[in-house]
């Protein structure tokens, strides 16, 4: 008896003794140092997901565009402040009544199978992205042609006017990769492009961790700031937090109940990084399943019966901003003195009410998927207070989107993002937006979006008045900006936010002094 | 003893048929938007048409099982619908690692878990009330808790072991070592002490039996009677139970390996499950099932083995 314990115990202290030990040794090599001007030895990002294709054409934005930064440079380089500046293409100019981009290309550059790179392989590319259909496909609803003038020189024809053409460009819609492995089909797998990066499939699992290596001879030095980068895919949150904190990666995204933690634990949240504004969008504005929600006052009394401050305490710890609109301080429509158009005041809702003459209230249906159940249930209790019935039905995450869609709902709750103006217009404002199924629009309001869609001077004041269009009327009940809680550990890394989304492009990631 | 191994090998293919015809059916009525979450939320009633016949999503039920069934059977589980990978190479990349998570713990499990309920038994007192308590203890306290307690003091704030995994392609055993010891502890915390109660149970209820005194009665030493006789009565309740916690395992890995940020099957599973990429789903399923009808024809097999009365019956 003695002894299966007695074995049993050195076994165990065995096993524990072997892996104390190679814990003890460091994860990462040691650094070759100094011979490559001021390139770090290795960055490792912390995904929340991983890509499901390296086809550029099924790029999408934020989390799932930044890993294709590593290996396919864009045509334009969109710097952290969210202005465009030449990459690829040296230089880009519109026709008078901005239907045809013309862009002017680098000479030096070639792709990593020994490809060159020049107008034909732009060409390539933007009908490659347009047939590929993919998460951003929209990107490219206006083109409709390109033709390589010279072997530096793109014409681009577009339908109609896009004034985010050019921020496309530097976005999904503007990765370019290699025309023979675009002719090949093999880009799901084996990504080819012009990038700072060389993608190490041997080493590289899906959904586990995908390798680069710095690409020797790439033509912008300044750019390339590792020597390696790995991405961890890290999809459960206590994951990325012990990660982070145990230094095993030098950034992720976190959320708000764990940012605490980060900080007293000496890493550093990226300050005034907003994309998303959360809340309710008012789906049925015309009454077609809940007459109550066609009357504006009553959707006026739903903004100004919500508490915004206690919400963001209590959901988002504080870490926010309560505002009563839909666009975002640098979306170029972000209108100051909206910022605090509705204030809570229940006396002024229940009037609302009165006069729309729900004095007795009504019941709004609201959908559930668990990201949104504690949001709604706050709601339901401030709602409750004006006489408003929330009744909460629990659909499939999955099929949640889609419903919307499908006008199955007359009100959801989701956390949008606050691009460029004429892309939030896109998505959430236009008679056509996704996430406007019911096709609402007003004669006023059409005129302002036709006036944003042909760009130049006005366009700014027009998406400023398509602001105030929808926040007058209550097209949303919007609650708080949300923070993001991107977090680097600052011995290693030092990374800047990018304007608009939700992760800092690659170029924004640097060694620590 | 070939006639009853036959027999449940048979048994268990009727259940991998039943239970892959209800989950296909289940996965049928509750995936309703798959190719708009392949095609994203701006994609249009076109391109989702498409996509639909494309994945052959608007036939109907009957056919689309028998479709997967008949390749199934063939050997070919299909492709993601949403990364376009191979099922099987998906699968048999994934599997190992979890399969060495699941054996090494159960392995230990067993083997701390006899010691300390023959502990249990023949010592009884201080040894018995602590294996008792511990046995309400490990059973009451979730696996995932374990593990956040145990990465919080071991990885994050001792730095003994890695948070998140640091199995790679091409890593040496090291790596194995390092990343599965802080999952495995967790398990065997969580399992060992029912399967030890168990094991104590059978235990004290063998010693109690005539042939033990008649055996101790012939002058055999006390330490020969626990391992060779007692021990070989008592196995089968053992190993019901151990084979009950092996195949409990196979859910509990799931949210293990998540949190360390093993590439098992686990992580899959979630994804597959959450965005309806049904091929995968199903995969994972039949590896589940095929798992759960293996462990249990080798405990049987085992059983039969330790008591000849099992093999007739």
């Amino acid at each position: 008896m003695k002894s299966i314990m007695k074995t049993v115990g050195i076994v165990a202290a065995g096993a524990l003794l072997l892996s104390g030990c190679a814990a003890g040794t460091p994860q990462t090599e040691e650094t070759a140092g100094g011979d490559t001007a001021a390139r770090g030895p290795l960055l490792t990002i912390g995904q929340l997901g991983d890509l499901a294709s390296w086809d550029p054409s099924q790029a999408h934005v934020g989390h799932a565009l930044v890993p294709y930064q590593l290996v396919y440079d864009t045509l334009i380089l969109r710097e952290p402040d969210g202005e465009l500046s030449p990459m690829l293409a040296t230089e880009w100019n519109y026709n008078d009544d901005r239907t045809v981009l013309t862009v002017d290309l680098r000479t030096d550059v070639s792709f990593s199978d020994g490809e060159p790179f020049d107008a034909e392989a732009v060409v390539a590319n933007l009908e490659h992205f347009k047939a590929g259909n993919g998460r951003q496909a929209v990107q490219l609803t206006q083109f409709e042609s390109a033709t390589a003038v010279d072997e530096d020189t793109v014409e681009i024809n577009l339908a109609q006017p896009d004034p985010a053409m050019e921020y496309y460009l530097s976005q999904a819609a503007g990765l370019m990769a290699s025309p023979a492995a675009i002719e090949a089909g093999t880009l799901e797998t084996d990504p080819i492009g012009t990038g700072p990066y060389l993608y190490d499939k041997a080493n590289s699992v899906r959904d586990s961790q995908s390798l680069f290596a710095a690409k020797e001879d790439y033509w912008n030095p300044e750019l390339q700031k590792f020597d390696e980068v790995e991405l961890r895919i890290l999809v459960d949150v206590s994951a990325r937090v012990n990660a982070i904190i145990s230094g095993q990666v030098d950034w992720t995204t976190l959320e708000a109940k764990s940012a605490d933690q980060a900080e007293d634990a000496g890493l550093e949240i990226i300050p005034d990084y907003q994309v998303d504004w959360t809340g309710m969008t008012f789906l049925d504005r015309d009454g077609v399943i809940n007459p109550a929600l066609a009357d504006e006052r009553v959707r006026q009394a739903i903004n100004y019966a919500v508490d915004r401050d206690t919400l963001l305490e209590e959901l988002q710890l504080g870490r926010g901003t309560a505002t009563s609109q839909v666009f975002g301080p640098d979306s170029g429509a972000f209108v100051d003195d909206l910022e605090e158009y509705y204030t809570y005041d229940p006396e002024k809702a229940k009037e609302l009410m009165d006069e729309a003459g729900y004095e007795d209230g009504f019941e709004l249906k609201l959908p559930v998927i668990p990201a949104f159940a504690t949001q709604i249930t706050a709601l339901a209790q401030q709602l409750g207070e004006i006489g408003i019935t929330v009744t909460q039905e629990t659909v499939p995450p999955a099929n949640y989107v889609q419903d919307v869609v499908q006008k199955k709902f007359e009100a959801f709750n989701f956390n949008l993002f606050q691009g460029e103006a004429w892309v939030a217009i896109n998505q959430i404002i236009s008679p056509t937006a996704t996430f406007n199924p019911f096709g609402t629009t007003a004669p006023e309001l059409e005129e302002l979006i036709s006036v944003v869609q042909q760009g130049g001077e006005d366009s700014e004041a027009a998406a400023q008045d398509v602001n105030r269009y929808v926040t007058e009327n209550a097209w949303f009940l919007p609650l708080y900006r949300i923070d993001q809680i991107s977090v680097f550990n600052p011995e290693k890394v030092t990374v800047v936010a990018q304007t608009q989304s939700a992760m800092p492009s690659i170029y924004n990631f640097s060694p620590a002094e | 003893m070939l006639t009853f191994t036959l027999r449940r090998l048979a048994s268990g293919l009727g259940l991998l048929v039943v239970i892959s015809m209800l989950t296909y059916t289940l996965l049928f009525f509750s995936s309703t938007a798959i190719a708009r979450n392949i095609l994203g939320e701006q994609a249009t009633p076109e391109q989702i048409a498409l996509k639909e016949a494309e994945l052959g999503l608007d036939q109907p039920l009957p056919v689309r099982y028998l479709g997967w069934a008949t390749a199934a059977l063939r050997g070919d589980l299909g492709e993601s619908w949403f990364n376009g990978e191979p099922v099987t190479q998906t699968i048999l990349n994934r599997l190992p690692v979890t399969l060495v998570l699941m054996i090494v713990s159960i392995v230990l499990v067993a083997l701390i878990a006899t010691a300390l309920g023959v502990l249990a038994a023949v010592r009884r007192g201080r040894v018995d009330q602590t294996v008792q308590v511990g046995a309400v203890v490990g059973d009451a306290i979730p696996g995932f808790v374990l593990a956040l307690v145990l990465v919080t003091i071991f990885a994050v704030n001792l730095g003994w072991f890695p948070a998140v995994s640091t199995i790679r392609p091409g890593a040496g055993p090291e790596a194995w070592i390092v990343s599965l010891s802080l999952p495995v502890i967790a398990i065997v915390l969580n399992y060992v002490t029912s399967s030890a109660q168990q094991i104590r149970s059978a235990v004290i209820k063998e010693l109690d039996k005539d042939y033990v005194r008649t055996l101790r009665s012939r002058g055999l030493g006390e330490r020969e009677i626990v391992l060779k006789n007692v021990l070989r009565s008592a196995a089968p309740a053992g190993l019901t139970v151990l084979s009950l916690q092996f195949i409990g395992l196979l859910g509990g890995v799931i949210i293990l390996e998540q949190i360390f940020a093993i590439a098992g099957i686990g992580p899959l599973f979630i994804t597959a499950t959450t965005v309806g990429d049904i091929p995968v789903v199903m995969g994972l399923t039949i590896v589940a099932v095929v798992v759960v009808i293996i462990v249990n024809l080798l405990v049987d097999v085992a059983q039969g083995a330790l008591n000849p009365k099992v093999r007739l019956s």
